[in-house]
């Protein structure tokens, strides 16, 4: 069992080591590469959503001024697919054959001297199809049904007659919006070919994936192929895959024998990136008059696309959530003609906790218990499906603190009893849970003869402080000032790494680092063993710890020395050590991996006559563990909790139910939070390093987001008594 | 100066034909002579012709804010702006606002210690547009600075640190200020 070393728990907040290139537009994304003699792509889509292509029309591009290729599924040359991961099979590459199945599909790429030039000339390429009814409504009984295509489905004690026999039951029906990623930098991919080696810049959360996959496309050697994304436009999930446009471009670069770039254009990240799908959740719950929970039967069914996989086990937390003798989750998938849906932040969560959390304020409010106290009550104290302890878990803290914070005592519990002029006053409160997540990861440390160090991996820092938080591990690891260290990533040819997603890479990426360096120290500490001139002779190499850039054995700092004098006795440049993460294994540990854990509280105000909502006040208490940075993680927890009001409030990707076409696809049309839509927002960290694993991180990318949709939905029935089960909740909803 | 390429196409209603024009922009105070497709936009010319890849494009629709640069010292989106109609014009972009000494500017230097960016994608624009709020006498309350940053998106949510930043820049002495 791994213990918890002496450490703080809230580590410095410096700025972010990537903020001068940020701030003054060095930082080079993905879009702004370019290299000589680059072609320009562009993308034709589908304007069908279901059926055949009987005949492409291509002449009239081809014959458009610089265009130097026009690729279709009748001259595509077939190519492999990816691997399949953690988030299900690879998307299917891109124009292998004549079907249709959603509208946007691609189904041509244009190839041109300059961008202006493909633009235009995709513009005259037609297509006459086979069109067919496409099916497109979430609860169409033709559509296929996928019954628990994780195998996550749970089941514990007899739910259906726990229900039945409870003293009070709750049966109630939510739904979740298609939501778009909609990352702000348009996802871009320049792809160069020599001979049979490619290097691509990519906008990617997962070189290595991308890697991976372009060399089984491609039917080349892993080590032909490198990917470069030091620096992502944001991604919220939609990075997660290697798209089809992706394939696409290294393809034609491939054929024409250019350096071949695409930009996607805004309407084209609706539909070619992935999008949350929408979804329909049912709830049985069923308590005693006390508010113990004694059955939660929570089932969902969601939205997916014909061909591809989409990780949204929407119900399984509910298994753990809370301690309930009888639970049964379910989740269900139907296929309809849309685009694909991937992870958007939160994935899962974001849709089962605002159903979970809405429901339980609705028990609490007929109980007329404290929505906080109903919590409480129900706290599982240890993982209620294996009776393990947790490896970490302040829940009870959050409430508290939270609490406390936001000023929870002064709510009246009756609804549309608190007001402020013509505002009706509203608080509300959610639990928030994300789930354990990780994959294996490696990290390089070295130290150079000048003392200073340098890590690498090929992580992606898609925003959330990866480059500043492993500079910040790996000085505290080496006892060296972070002015000393940096940190490299987004280079496929680094040592590999998992995605940046799923709140995962701090701690995978965290404890391979920690292991580097442990590592490395340790071979300068057998380098000075045998050395009659250090100071560390005769000492056991394991026993040591780095101060002030002296390595020296534990506790005796006064007989220690710089790396930089055992490298120059040893006439060495730098030393270099390799570490490994593995996910940790909960029945070796003896404990159940907690994740992150938060208690949200929202005020909410509702115009009494327009039904008008603003988001007044939000307290986030968050469990995330140690907390390596505690200026980045609040600036996760905030931007989580701004992608929550939006989730909540604003967000839904409207599909024509005719014709499959994205009606709002554009950022005129498709709602996203303003800078006006946002208040200040409260974030405390709570709780200890987790148990788990050697740096004790949890990672808040998600858990921000979680828990805000049900504590804005349960403020607006507390401010206005009308219970919205239906998201977004706009100002129709309340009229 | 107008010239016609690619004038003979067999499908002349179809092939709109190029039309090229010699366009002299000055941006951060330097001149620069292009021949440019007249379709070209200021936000495209910026990037693919200067190499001036700090403007950012997010949207090509002018809806996101990324591309913000101030032309005439007024925040403008370079994405709906053709690149001739900025011929005889001052165009300021990110490169040009940090000090001759290299040093960064107040609102820069206040974003970095407020965490007033995630990704970073956003962050030229939403400084571009931030030095010009202190310039518009926008910097009254947070919800003057709230209201008139609205037309820059954050996807990644970094708002309440952008209102601190740009309220602590402009309690410093707005555009002149030094932190």
């Amino acid at each position: 069992m791994s213990t918890v070393e002496s450490r703080t728990r809230i580590g410095a907040g410096v700025n972010r080591v990537d903020g001068p290139r940020k701030v003054t537009g060095t930082a080079p994304y993905p879009m702004d590469f370019s290299v000589p003699g680059q072609a320009y792509g562009a993308l034709v889509q589908s304007t069908v959503a279901a059926g055949r292509i009987v005949r492409m029309h291509t002449e009239a591009a081809e014959a458009a001024p610089g265009v130097i290729t026009v690729l279709t599924h009748e001259n595509a040359p077939k190519v492999g697919t990816g691997p399949t991961t953690v988030l299900g099979a690879a998307p299917p590459p891109p124009l292998r054959n004549d079907r249709i199945l959603h509208h946007g599909q691609h189904i041509a790429f244009v190839v041109a001297d300059t961008p202006e030039q493909a633009t235009a000339a995709a513009r005259l390429v037609r297509a006459d199809y086979e069109a067919t009814e496409p099916l497109l409504d979430l609860q169409d009984p033709r559509a296929e049904q996928l019954v628990d295509p994780w195998g996550m489905d749970t089941s514990r004690g007899d739910a259906a007659a726990a229900l039945k026999s409870a003293e009070v039951t709750l049966q109630a029906t939510y739904t979740t919006a298609d939501n778009t990623n909609n990352p702000l930098g348009l996802f871009a991919t320049l792809a160069a070919w020599e001979g049979d080696a490619l290097t691509v810049h990519d906008t990617s959360q997962w070189p290595s994936m991308v890697r991976t996959t372009l060399a089984m496309v491609f039917g080349i050697p892993e080590s032909s192929v490198r990917v470069l994304v030091p620096y992502v436009g944001g991604g919220f999930g939609a990075g997660l895959r290697v798209w089809p446009h992706v394939i696409l471009t290294a393809m034609a670069a491939r054929m024409i024998k250019r350096p071949v770039k695409l930009v996607l254009t805004r309407p084209q990240m609706f539909t070619s990136i992935g999008h949350r799908p929408s979804g329909v959740q049912w709830l049985g719950v069923g308590a005693t008059r006390d508010g113990e929970l004694v059955a939660l039967d929570h089932r969902s069914l969601s939205s997916l696309s014909m061909e591809d996989n989409d990780y949204e086990p929407f119900t399984w937390a509910s298994s753990f959530a809370y301690r309930c003798p009888d639970v049964i989750t379910q989740d269900r998938q139907a296929r309809l003609n849309i685009a694909v849906p991937t992870s958007m932040r939160a994935p899962a969560e974001a849709q089962g906790n605002f159903a979970l959390e809405s429901a339980l304020d609705e028990l609490a409010h007929q109980l007329r218990i404290d929505p906080v106290e109903l919590r409480l009550r129900n706290h599982a104290d240890v993982d209620p499906r294996n009776g393990l302890p947790w490896s970490g878990k302040a829940l009870r803290e959050c409430y508290e603190v939270g609490a406390q914070r936001f000023g929870w005592s002064d709510r009246n519990p009756e609804p549309r009893s608190m007001r402020d002029g013509n505002w009706l006053v509203g608080y509300g409160m959610a639990s928030a849970l994300f789930p354990y997540f990780a994959q294996p990861c490696a990290a390089q440390a070295t130290v150079r003869r000048d003392g200073s160090a340098l890590v690498r991996s090929a992580a992606a820092d898609i925003g959330t402080g990866t480059y500043t938080v492993m500079a910040q591990l790996a000085a505290e690891e080496l006892g060296l000032p972070l002015d000393q260290v940096r940190f490299d990533l987004g280079d496929s040819d680094m040592p590999h790494s998992m995605m940046a997603g799923g709140s995962g890479l701090t701690g995978a990426l965290g404890n391979a680092v920690h292991d580097a360096c442990r590592r490395l120290l340790r071979q300068f500490a057998e380098l000075a063993h045998d050395d009659a001139d250090s100071p560390l002779r005769g000492f056991p190499p394991d026993d040591m710890e780095c101060t002030d850039g002296r390595i020296h054995p534990t506790g005796r700092p006064d007989l220690g020395e710089p790396y930089a004098d055992i490298l120059a006795r040893h006439g060495l440049t730098e030393l270099t050590a390799n570490g490994n993460s593995t996910p940790p294994v909960p029945t070796e540990l003896g404990m159940s991996l907690s994740g992150a854990y938060g208690a949200k509280f929202v005020e909410v105000r509702v115009d009494a006559d327009l039904g008008l909502i603003r988001v007044a006040r939000v307290v986030s208490a968050i469990d995330g563990g140690r907390i390596l940075n505690e200026k980045t993680a609040r600036s996760q927890i905030i931007g989580g909790t701004v992608g929550g009001i939006g989730m909540t409030l604003l967000e839904d990707t409207a599909t024509d139910p005719r014709t499959g076409r994205i009606a709002n696809g554009t950022f005129a049309d498709y709602l996203v939070a303003v800078n006006s839509d946002i208040p200040d927002l409260d974030v405390v960290f709570v709780g200890e390093p987790d148990r788990g694993t050697a740096t004790g991180t949890k990672g808040v990318g998600e858990v921000g987001l979680v828990g805000i949709a049900a504590a804005i939905a349960n403020a607006v029935h507390h401010a206005t008594g009308k219970r919205i089960r239906d998201l977004p909740i706009t100002l129709d909803a309340l009229l | 100066m107008t010239r016609v390429t690619n004038a003979s196409r067999r499908d002349t209603d179809d092939l709109p034909a190029v039309i090229e024009r010699v366009v002299t922009l000055t941006v951060n105070g330097r001149p620069h002579t292009l021949r440019l497709d007249t379709r070209v936009t200021l936000l495209d010319a910026l990037r693919d012709r200067l190499g001036l890849t700090g403007t950012k494009k997010g949207c090509d629709q002018g809806a996101c804010g990324a591309c913000t640069v101030h032309l005439d010292g007024r925040r403008v989106l370079a994405c709906l702006t053709l690149a001739a109609q900025a011929e005889g014009r001052d165009v300021t972009t990110i490169e040009g606002v940090s000090g001759t000494d290299g040093h960064p500017h107040p609102v820069q230097q206040a974003f970095m210690e407020h965490d007033g960016f995630q990704c970073g994608f956003c962050t030229p624009g939403q400084i571009m547009s931030a030095m010009a709020l202190m310039a518009e006498g926008r910097t009254g309350s947070d919800e003057e600075i709230r209201e008139f940053m609205s037309g820059n998106l954050c996807r990644c949510g970094a708002y309440p640190n952008i209102v601190a930043a740009i309220r602590e820049a402009a309690a410093r002495g707005g555009h002149d200020a030094r932190l």
